[in-house]
């Protein structure tokens, strides 16, 4: 009896499930992770008590994340959608670190209140167009095709809880600050999967459909989407280059690379939707290399900390490659992936027509800037530079040198991928691939023969590579740092260990103020709201104070004014 | 099908095992053979009414056979025992719970001296809540209100420390005036209609122009029953009360009483007598989204675990008092059906305090961390009734305030709508708080050597945590057509007519 009740559910009578080229794409996507994931937690996970439900949360999580993305009416996805938030907290709740309680219950209640505005827009939308079909009309409501004009109060307010759904579970601005908490906080693979990748591809894809199919854009809503884009690339970006958490400082650069997303979106043309979407499926790809190959680091230097680390690349070469590599596809560096879609976005937002499009251009170009500087630091700081004395300790351990089976494959995997994706990238045929999302075909203004780029490139390394050995490089000489026969106690192993590097942008003028500012999380919705409800709280508080004939006085009171009204 | 004479068993069944408790209380055992039996067999009598009675069906069983002067005088001088769609409804509700509280207190209770008085007290609060559920009498339902009061009492104060007895001194006295200005309204309204039948009452005041004296009885009804239900401004007794009583009976006030006589009174008073006029419509979603708002926000600053619990069923029965405002068939589903998913997850949740204090010694969410490694049913139900509270989906509190934001803003209020949504933000933030602090992070050294709660109390708490996973799927159109509807029938053909 219910065993049919499956079967017809599963042959999908009632048109609860449906699939588009996107959704397909998202979908396999879905499932490369979940497979390098659980791979990678073979090594990373073992020996934990209750690992078990680990893998069923995992598990969980995959599946919920195919039920959003095939769902073919709202209900569907909101159900799937709420389930997803709280396998978060699950899972996110496997880590070990002090801040791991408080950051569960602060991406429960980001999420978790986005979820309710989700609902509130559904509701919205469905009064909008089929207020009088009652709730059968609700529970049956499409995704696509409704095309409703954002023009009036409500339908705006509609789109804008859509948009915060899919900004809190992509880690967009103002919803971002679960991000760098929970990458600091969760188990690695917990992070690589949710926020890294699987959220992202969640989030930006109910953006697309959203954006794409259930609303008409308008210009202002456009630019709206734009400006929250590249806020969102150049603060988020600015806030990794200062912190000394590997994994925090990842987390900031998961936040900052959803602006492009989000401005590729917003620019309302195939061009750029396309750079978009390209760029949510390439961040997936290298931000959970970068995690897993960071995490990696993090498990065999003992410490997460960028003072306490430095000079990994001996001990794991092949990290050290993957990260090189997944790093420099992040920051947009050409011919790896993370170019090819920003190239697209960037051609996006010059033929996007805005009136500010040389604001976005210059956010999104500067936020490529930032972000490789940053990540000249990281290297430096987590592979390069001299030593820390416990990663001296590992180093002479001979026998830890080699990088375990199930965490290599999955970087290995995801760094081919960087590289693959990138020099290929071209052949790719954007038009067929987001066919029904997109209003046109898309045509490349910009010309960018990657194969031929990357000739080039490889030359020029090579080249570089022989004057270096031919010139008189080599003869640098090496000696131990001498201060004077002073102890410093600041740096005992008279090091320097990068994580300094940008300090002083922290000084600069304005820029010192705001950082002050975020330090105080004064920009952190979460602190913020919190606060102010609090206020509220303690104001009722006060009037709890327990004495029984102040109690009876408001009971008095409400008495006569409720005669007052009703008389 | 089913005999009108059965009908009193409601009330005798309890009264008859809160008596027997008292004579046998000697005997180890008798108390909680007989709490469990009388409130299990209740429980299977209300089944066996839902799954007898047509939709429609109401039954009428006249006490000592008083129905006969019908004919002779054309009125009903009798009292009148009625069951209808809406009772059955809330029987089953507060029947089950009850049942759960019993079988929970067989092993909680041991904490306590006395167990016979706490299943006597515990009876006859059964039998005073399903007296006003079943009765047609409006004078017998503010004697069984008194009855299921004055056992609440006694329950609040009865561990009879300082604490204890402070918060049942406020809430007798509270609510002792909150029962005065409910007879005052019966008596006023008695003067008006010349008879105290429900059904009576009605048809007099659908006939005629009403006089203004109407008004003050509507005033004294909202505040009285508005106390017992306690909606902001009256709640005032409440956050004192339900923490001070033991966990089984928080859950059983919070549970259930409120509800029964707070929430039911109102809409059978308010639907069946006066046929809900427009000015109560805006007074009830008025008063339910003050009280959302001040409970979510104080709960929101609490650390004790049952004090916050208890704010936030001032909040929760706002979102019912909402939809029962709004007043179409969507926005009445929404807040009978918030109704069972609150009784459900909040006692659950007052269980799991219980649970907590037993195994941890503690209620203080910053003294706890961690438990969850040493009490996984108890951690494990929490987080379900929590997301229940919180309205997460696919749990069976999300589909409740679902239907009654819908219903607000298919009627046109957004700004109402609006607050719901907001206030289900604070929600979750509160309810987390809970399952924070209580159950993540390290677990602190003097908890290492607890034990999980026995296994009366872990069956209890597991049955209603699956009743907060499942419970969306009483949305669909069989079991709503059996459960729901009948009792959002009753509500809405009472509608039309009155003031």
């Amino acid at each position: 009896m219910s065993f049919n009740l499956i079967i017809d559910a599963l042959k999908n009578p009632n048109g609860f499930f449906a699939s588009n080229p996107l959704s397909l794409l998202c979908a396999a996507f879905a499932t490369l992770f979940f497979v390098l994931i659980v791979v990678y937690s073979l090594k990373h996970m073992k020996g934990r008590k209750g690992v078990w439900r680990y893998y069923i949360y995992t598990i969980a999580t995959y599946v919920s994340s195919l039920g959003v993305l095939f769902a073919a009416n709202f209900l569907i996805l909101l159900i799937f959608w709420g389930l997803l938030g709280l396998l978060l907290y699950l899972l996110i709740a496997f880590g070990r670190k002090e801040g791991t309680p408080a950051t569960a219950r602060k991406a429960l209640i980001i999420v978790g209140a986005t979820d309710v505005l989700l609902l509130f827009g559904i509701v919205l939308v469905w009064k909008i167009t089929a207020g009088s079909s009652g709730l059968q009309g609700l529970f049956h409501m499409p995704i696509t095709g409704m095309g409703i004009p954002l023009s009036g109060t409500a339908s705006i307010i509609a789109y804008l809880c859509f948009a915060s759904a899919a900004f809190a579970k992509a880690g967009a601005m103002p919803f971002h600050t679960w991000v760098p908490d929970t990458a600091e906080n969760a188990p690695t693979p917990v992070t690589a999967f949710l926020p890294a990748s699987l959220d992202k591809l969640l989030g930006i894809y109910l953006l697309a459909r959203v954006t794409l199919d259930v609303f008409q854009m308008t210009p202002t809503m456009n630019t709206i989407l734009m400006a929250i884009g590249s806020i969102t690339i150049v603060a988020a970006v600015m806030m990794a280059l200062i912190q000394h958490d590997l994994k925090r400082l990842l987390g900031y650069h998961a936040v900052s690379q959803v602006g492009y997303m989000v401005l590729g979106i917003g620019t309302g043309n195939p061009i750029g939707i396309a750079g978009g979407l390209f760029h949510m499926f390439n961040h997936s790809i290298y931000k959970s290399c970068l995690f897993l190959a960071g995490g990696a680091a993090e498990r065999k230097a003992g410490t997460g900390n960028l003072a306490q680390m430095g000079g990994l690349v001996k001990a794991i070469p092949l990290v050290f490659v993957t990260f090189l590599i997944a790093s420099l596809a992040i920051s947009g560096v050409p011919p790896m992936n993370g170019f090819a879609s920003k190239w697209l976005i960037y051609q996006g937002v010059i033929t996007s027509g805005d009136s500010l499009w040389v604001l976005w251009l210059i956010a999104a170009m500067l936020g490529s800037a930032l972000t490789l500087a940053s990540f000249m630091k990281l290297i430096h700081a987590v592979f390069l530079g001299q030593p820390s004395e416990g990663v001296k300790k590992i180093l002479a351990d001979k026998k830890g040198k080699r990088t375990a089976l199930s965490t290599a494959i999955p970087l290995v995997v995801l760094s081919t991928l960087c590289v693959g994706i990138g020099v290929f990238a071209w052949k790719i045929p954007f038009g067929q691939l987001f066919r029904p999302e997109l209003s046109g075909p898309v045509d490349s203004p910009g010309i960018w023969q990657s194969g031929t780029a990357t000739l080039m490139l490889i030359a020029g390394l090579v080249i570089g590579y022989l004057i270096y050995l031919a010139g008189t490089l080599k003869k640098a000489r090496v000696v131990a740092p001498f201060v004077g026969g002073e102890t410093l106690e600041d740096n005992p192993d008279m090091r320097v260990s990068g994580v300094n590097f940008y300090m002083t942008i922290k000084e600069l003028g304005l820029l010192k103020g705001i950082y002050r500012w975020a330090e105080k999380k004064l920009f952190d919705l979460y602190v913020v709201a919190g606060k102010i409800f609090a206020g509220f709280g303690i104001l009722f508080s006060f009037m709890h104070n327990g004495i029984l004939s102040r109690y009876f006085l408001w009971f008095i009171v409400g008495l006569v004014v409720l005669c007052i009204v009703l008389i | 099908m089913i005999s009108a004479g059965i009908v009193p068993l409601f009330v005798a069944i309890p009264l008859a095992g809160a008596f027997l408790i008292a004579l046998f209380k000697k005997i180890k055992g008798i108390p909680d053979i007989f709490g469990v039996f009388a409130s299990g067999s209740m429980f299977i009598l209300s089944i066996l009414f839902l799954l007898k009675m047509e939709i429609t069906q109401r039954i009428v069983y006249n006490i000592g056979n008083w129905g006969g002067f019908n004919e002779v005088l054309g009125k009903i001088v009798g009292i009148q025992l009625v069951i209808d769609g809406l009772t059955i409804f809330m029987l089953l509700i507060v029947n089950f719970v009850a049942f759960i509280v019993a079988v929970y207190s067989v092993n909680y209770m041991t904490r306590y001296t006395q167990k016979w008085q706490f299943y006597c007290l515990f009876l006859l609060m059964l039998a005073g809540m399903n007296g006003v559920l079943i009765t047609g009498d409006l004078f017998n339902l503010f004697v069984f209100v008194e009855i299921a009061s004055l056992a609440s009492y006694a329950l609040v104060a009865f561990g009879t420390e300082k604490r204890e007895l402070e918060a049942s001194f406020k809430y007798a006295v509270m609510g002792g005036v909150a029962s005065l200005l409910i007879l005052m309204g019966v008596v006023f309204l008695y003067s008006y209609t010349g008879t105290l039948n429900m059904a009576n009452m009605a048809e007099i005041m659908s006939g005629s122009e009403q006089p203004a004296l109407i008004y003050l009885v509507f005033g004294l009804f909202l505040t009285g029953f508005g106390l017992k239900a306690a909606m902001v401004p009256f709640h005032a007794w409440l956050p004192d009360a339900h923490p001070s009583a033991p966990a089984p009976i928080s859950a059983m006030l919070s549970g259930v009483l409120i509800k029964t006589l707070g929430v039911y009174a109102i809409a059978r008073v308010f639907f069946t007598i006066f046929g809900f006029p427009h000015q109560i419509s805006i007074i009830l979603m008025t008063l339910g989204a003050m009280s959302m708002g001040v409970g979510a926000l104080v709960a929101l600053r609490q650390w004790d675990m049952k004090r916050l619990l208890a704010y936030s069923s001032i909040s929760q029965i706002g979102y019912i008092m909402l939809g029962l405002g709004i007043g179409t068939p969507l926005g009445i589903l929404g807040a009978l059906f918030h109704l069972f998913n609150h009784s459900i997850f909040k006692s659950l949740l007052f269980l799991d305090s219980g649970a907590v204090e037993y195994a941890a010694g503690t209620r203080d969410l910053k003294e706890m961390g961690g438990l969850s490694r040493k009490l996984p049913v108890t951690s494990g139900s929490t987080l379900a009734g929590a997301m229940s509270l919180a309205g997460i989906p696919p749990f069976a509190g999300f589909w409740s305030k679902l239907i009654i934001i819908i219903a607000a803003v298919e009627a046109n209020h957004m700004k109402l709508a609006a607050w719901a949504v907001l206030m289900s933000i604070v929600t979750i933030a509160y309810i987390l708080k809970v399952t924070r602090f209580a159950f993540l992070g390290a677990l602190k050294d003097r908890f290492v050597n607890i034990k999980e709660v026995p296994v009366l109390m872990r069956i209890s708490l597991v049955l209603l945590a699956l009743i907060c996973i499942f419970g969306g799927l009483l949305l669909i159109p069989e079991a709503r057509a059996a459960f729901l509807e009948p009792a959002v029938r009753v509500l809405i053909s009472g509608m039309g007519g009155g003031v």
